[in-house]
């Protein structure tokens, strides 16, 4: 990742923060707050899934880590007591286990044998899911999840809200360090150059494997939250438009940087909701495809390149 | 347990297995030109399904012949996919590859939402409850017909791809790009060939889906697509027969998996496979070659 190259975005971060403290006082729209509770739920989601883009492995089937979070987290809360806002940390390490195994027949493979093995144990997972462990997972029709508060306390979604906020600045913090510190050199020099990585005695097998147990906790975590968010998980939760759905954040915001979660997220959900209001159902989803292959094709490091990518062009002209 | 039933679920298989075999067999000739991964190939079965479909619907002549139409339409919407999407990104990374084929997936599965809905739909095939005696079991002569177009297109490609000179040009191509364009082989034209050809025997999987009347709807493609790959994986990168028996292995381990263990676990087995396959081989059973 280029941490300096996106310091302009680096730096929006603060001001999305600002916003977000300040912007359900804005509506005091309770639709309108529970959009801004799942966004940012999915900005973690989305980080989650760059940090393990970041060491170049592209998963197509984060929603098994989401999902596996959410599960853990709903049963371990059920069965004991306790506050989800504990849970969610035991649910996510659960994910991030089950992380570690799938990325020990992962470590090995090229990029795109990777995509399909992710892709593919997200379907094994949701199979799993409602056949061997039903009496467990309730089958297709899922289960009760104990909520975050109970909402017999007062504005109790404003309180949740805000929670959330707090433990995606701490996610994002977290990551931020992962990737200033020794950890995420590594993962940026075997992404780079393997063999390199090697010679300057870099283990590239348990990096890598390191990466995939951070992402999928971290995932885990995401997954958690909206599920004690909105109080019922089905299997739904492995399929294939989960697993998309933080790529193509990235994709959109920049591969590799910080803040191109954090802004795909963002831009990305304005427009969806924008175009949910003009009453687009397939229409969405077209939308996003053809931007998101806009993107790829034209502005390559996503949102985040943006300004110099103006600038560059503008020079060029000038000149 | 009975022999009958074992045959009956091989025959099954073999009968799905055509389905694999043409897109594993396109998506092996595009990877083998161009070097890219397309995960967004079952969209063009999907659409060659819903083609068919159509021209059914409209004209009412027997299904079996819209085939030709459906991959000559497909022909064309590769090319321009190719020429849109994939051309532009060239050499950047399978990765981006894969990002890209999202895209396609989602604008290409909604899109026939638009135009077509979403609902389940199926097309009764002309020959509907016609059964061959083959030993002690009923085959319906869909699936027979349908096990010899397959074998036929692969023919023809096989036929396409050693006596033309355009399919020398397109081996000389896979074989070694520079190489080719050193010889004067113009390869960006061989590129919108080959992803146009890949397209056709989507499009021909989606006429023979159709005609064998299984339901179909915008979201069907996904999921063979990315099992196609699986099995290029299997059965070796380029290699025309490692597709043919990856996809009746294929096949056969699905339907034997979904008869035994129960339907739902249809996809899973196929993943389960290509997870165990990996573990054992990272490279593939016969991997190596390729990127």
């Amino acid at each position: 990742m280029n941490l300096k190259g996106d310091g302009w975005a680096r730096m929006s971060i603060f001001g999305v923060i600002a916003v977000a403290m300040v912007a359900p006082f804005l509506s005091g729209n309770l639709y309108l707050l529970n959009i801004l509770t799942l966004m940012l739920i999915f900005i973690i989601f989305a980080s989650a899934w760059n940090l393990l883009a970041y060491s170049g492995q592209g998963s197509l089937g984060h929603a098994a880590f989401f999902g596996i979070g959410a599960y853990a987290s709903t049963l371990i809360a059920a069965k004991s007591g306790l506050s989800p806002y504990f849970t969610i940390f035991l649910g996510a390490a659960v994910a991030a286990f089950i992380g570690i195994l799938i990325g020990l027949t992962c470590v090995r493979l090229k990029e795109w044998f990777l995509a399909m093995v992710t892709f593919g144990f997200a379907i094994i997972v949701q199979t799993i899911t409602v056949s061997l462990i039903t009496p467990i997972t309730g089958g297709w029709d899922g289960i009760a999840s104990p909520r975050l508060l109970s909402p017999e306390i007062p504005g109790y979604q404003l309180l949740e809200y805000y929670s959330i906020l707090i433990i995606t600045i701490a996610s994002i913090l977290i990551i931020y360090s992962i990737m200033k510190s020794k950890i995420g050199l590594a993962l940026s020099a075997i992404r780079e150059n393997e063999l390199e990585a090697r010679a300057a005695g870099i283990d590239p097998v348990k990096f890598r494997l390191l990466a995939f147990a951070l992402s999928a906790y971290i995932a885990g975590i995401a997954g958690a939250l909206e599920i004690h968010h909105i109080g019922y998980i089905t299997p739904e939760i492995f399929g294939v438009d989960l697993s998309f759905w933080p790529v193509i954040y990235v994709i959109f915001g920049g591969l590799g940087t910080l803040a191109g979660p954090v802004i795909g997220t963002i831009v990305l959900t304005i427009i969806w909701e924008g175009l949910k209001l003009l009453g687009l159902t397939f229409g969405r989803y077209i939308i996003i495809g053809v931007l998101l292959i806009i993107v790829i094709i034209f502005l390559p490091k996503g949102l985040v390149d943006l300004p110099y990518e103006i600038r560059k062009r503008l020079e060029r002209k000038s000149h | 347990m009975d022999v009958g039933i074992l045959l009956q679920v091989l025959f099954w298989g073999i009968y799905a297995g055509c389905i694999y075999i043409l897109l594993a067999t396109g998506l092996n000739l595009i990877f083998g030109v161009m070097k890219i991964v397309n995960f967004a190939h079952g969209e063009f079965l999907m659409i060659g399904a819903y083609v068919t479909a159509t021209v059914f619907f409209f004209t009412g002549i027997n299904p079996y012949l819209i085939i030709l139409f459906s991959m000559l339409a497909l022909i064309a919407i590769g090319a321009v996919v190719e020429r849109l999407c994939f051309r532009p990104i060239l050499g950047t990374g399978k990765l981006n590859e894969i990002f890209l084929s999202i895209g396609l997936i989602y604008i290409i599965q909604n899109g026939a939402a638009v135009i077509w809905g979403d609902k389940w739909q199926s097309v009764k095939s002309p020959y509907e409850g016609i059964t061959v005696p083959v030993g002690p079991l009923a085959i319906p002569l869909d699936y027979i017909i349908i096990m010899v177009v397959t074998a036929g297109i692969l023919c023809g490609l096989y036929v396409f791809l050693k006596k033309t000179k355009i399919g020398r040009e397109m081996r000389a191509t896979s074989q070694n790009r520079k190489g080719a364009m050193l010889v004067g082989i113009n390869v960006e034209r061989m590129d919108i060939l080959s992803f146009g050809i890949g397209c056709a025997l989507a499009a021909a999987a989606g006429t023979l889906w159709v005609v064998s009347g299984q339901v179909f709807n915008p979201y069907m493609g996904s999921i063979p697509a990315i099992k196609a790959f699986a099995i290029i994986i299997l059965g070796g990168l380029g290699s025309l027969p490692g597709a043919i028996v990856g996809g009746l292995l294929y096949g056969i381990a699905e339907n034997g998996a979904a008869y035994f263990f129960g339907g739902i676990w249809k996809d899973a087995i196929s993943f389960i496979i290509l997870i165990i396959v990996l573990i054992i081989r990272p490279t593939g059973l016969f991997g190596e070659s390729g990127e």
